[in-house]
């Protein structure tokens, strides 16, 4: 009798050891991480002095507004292209011709190019004596200035190549059996090649396509290196600032780094809760 | 009437056209004909462009010794860049990177592997909110993070190279976790417990039909945690505060000065080689997986 009533607590207790090794690290490193985070930038961890709550460093941080802007303008640019190409890309991989085998092979090399090799060669390409002004013959004075310029171009043309990569690789490995399967029975039907894509395709490929877009925008809006060597030096974005208060000699910054990384992380957070949102609300359509 | 025999060839071999099953990619029914074949053969090289361009600039800069400005292509091919990234300490910062992506991969798949094993099997208590933990710092900005913790293991005295393993694990985690979980969901149980069944021993079940089975599973998990370590720049210089030189380390150095373009493209290439012979092999190993055999 106690063997039988024993038996679902030793495999809970034997799931819990099986999970435990995965779960220690990690909570040490985001719920430690974090909470460090939040105690600097409340001002409860300053590196000299006597410890007191303020939202000093909020306040007293420049342009933590405009860099903020910044950097969720760089986000909702780059991943809006990713996910349109990514989508795209998808629907050629899955179609499965030579030309789909080409542009998957491409995709996966891309997707496992660090994203700093990736900003080092976006550089060697775009810069005013680059690879591409080389080859199209024009002269440095009247290319434009696409790295370290106003528009943040190369920055933005980094994380959109990289992560549009990320965005097929996702949508093919989560949907290709399914979607294959429909688009057939729904060419079998007479859909045309326009009211397929829109209907049958886009429609399956949209939770994954919002999955893989939301880890797209998180990593974008909390990535630095290639802000750092792409990007104009003022204004900078978040994870830039951050850094740069970080490593600075000031005694007053390393809260406001912290704050830096706070408002970070709420807006990260903003973006997952609506993007959960939205993938509650496809799964209730579906 | 005479009876004749010819004898008939068994061993000729009978061509099969690849069988096609249901949901396999690509059939004569989507495929497109007139005006939208000519779109999607532009859009296919489009595409392909935008992937392959940023490779160009490695490809052209780390065979050129001598490329002025106005000339399209390399004047002088040879082999300054690679001369100049050994002596920057490229070869280091090479096997740097390749130990710690090895041991990131060798701690963070197993990990990944027993809570996948346990959330998959639905035992586990509070496992929405195990769940959502262990895939949290996919979505966690790496600074944000890093920030609070210096400071943590500064305090805790933990060697910087500790520290850098401790969170590219923690990093990497979510997707050993979540690729083995897939590989999980397809998983049958019914080979385990047929061995066990026949008399085998659980440490011998584990070993002769458990690992064997998701072999190929766990190759893909860990070459996703070789990328996470491979990849990292930020976590190793903060965290590993300078003491460990990696190859992201050696090409951030070199591509933030000027006229160095040759030897940031061999470094860069060097960078680029390693994941694309793994995923050549990881792409080798596909058909073992038994979620794909059935």
């Amino acid at each position: 009798m106690t063997a039988v009533q024993s038996r679902p607590r030793r495999q809970g207790m034997r799931a819990t050891l099986l999970v435990l090794p995965a779960i220690i690290p990690v909570a040490i490193v985001v719920i430690g991480g974090i909470g460090t985070t939040v105690v600097q930038s409340l001002g409860l961890m300053p590196l000299v002095g006597t410890p007191a709550l303020s939202v000093d460093a909020f306040e007293s941080t420049d342009n933590l507004l405009g860099s903020a802007l910044l950097s969720l303008g760089i986000a909702v640019v780059s991943t809006t292209i990713a996910a349109v190409v990514g989508f795209f890309t998808a629907v050629l991989i899955i179609s499965g011709n030579w030309g789909g085998r080409i542009v998957g092979a491409l995709s996966a090399a891309a997707v496992t190019v660090p994203h700093l090799v990736g900003a080092a060669s976006v550089g060697l390409l775009l810069s005013d004596s680059g690879v591409l002004a080389r080859i199209l013959g024009i002269p440095p004075e009247s290319w434009p200035a696409l790295v370290a310029g106003p528009t943040w171009f190369a920055v933005i043309a980094e994380y959109a190549w990289k992560e549009s990569a990320f965005v097929a690789l996702i949508i093919v490995g989560t949907l290709a059996t399914r979607i294959t399967s429909y688009d057939e029975t729904a060419a079998v039907l007479g859909a045309s090649r326009g009211a397929r894509l829109r209907l049958v395709l886009f429609p399956l490929a949209a939770p994954s396509l919002l999955v893989a877009s939301a880890i797209a925008f998180a990593y974008t809006l909390g990535s630095y290196e290639v802000a750092w060597l792409l990007g104009k030096t003022y204004p900078e974005p978040l994870s830039v600032m951050a850094l740069r208060l970080f490593n600075s000699a000031s005694l007053t910054a390393r809260p406001e780094a912290a704050a830096v990384a706070v408002i970070t992380l709420l807006l990260t957070a903003a973006i997952v809760g609506v993007a959960m949102l939205g993938l509650r609300r496809m799964r209730a359509w579906q | 009437m005479s009876v004749s025999t010819t004898s008939v060839s068994l061993d000729k071999p009978v061509v099969h056209p690849p069988r096609r099953m249901p949901g396999d990619h690509g059939s004569p029914l989507t495929q497109s004909r007139g005006v939208a074949r000519v779109l999607r053969i532009v859009s296919t090289a489009l595409i392909a462009l935008w992937f392959a361009l940023p490779f160009l600039p490695l490809m052209l800069w780390s065979f050129a010794n001598q490329w002025m400005h106005p000339a399209a292509f390399p004047m002088e091919a040879g082999t300054d860049g690679l001369t100049a990234a050994i002596a920057n300490g490229g070869g280091r910062a090479f096997l740097h990177s390749l130990l710690l992506s090895l041991v990131v991969a060798a701690i963070a798949t197993p990990l990944g592997a027993m809570a996948a094993r346990a959330l998959s099997r639905g035992h586990v208590r509070f496992g929405k909110a195990i769940t959502v933990l262990l895939f949290s710092p996919v979505l966690l900005p790496p600074f944000a993070a890093v920030l609070g913790l210096n400071v943590l293991l500064l305090r805790a005295w933990v060697p910087p190279a500790v520290g850098v393993v401790l969170v590219l694990v923690a990093v990497a985690i979510p997707y050993t976790t979540f690729s083995m979980r897939a590989a999980y969901a397809a998983y049958d149980d019914g080979f385990d417990d047929a061995a066990r069944t026949l008399g085998a021993s659980s440490r011998l079940t584990l070993w002769r039909i458990h690992l064997p089975l998701i072999a190929p599973a766990l190759a893909r998990s860990a070459f996703l945690a070789f990328l996470v370590g491979w990849s990292d720049y930020l976590i190793t210089l903060v965290v590993g505060g300078g003491h460990m030189i990696t190859l992201p380390l050696i090409i951030a150095s070199s591509a933030s000065g000027v006229g160095n373009e040759s030897s940031v493209a061999v470094l860069s290439l060097s960078a680029v080689i390693p994941p694309l012979i793994l995923l050549g092999f990881i792409a080798r190993t596909r058909n073992l997986d038994p979620g794909k055999q059935r």
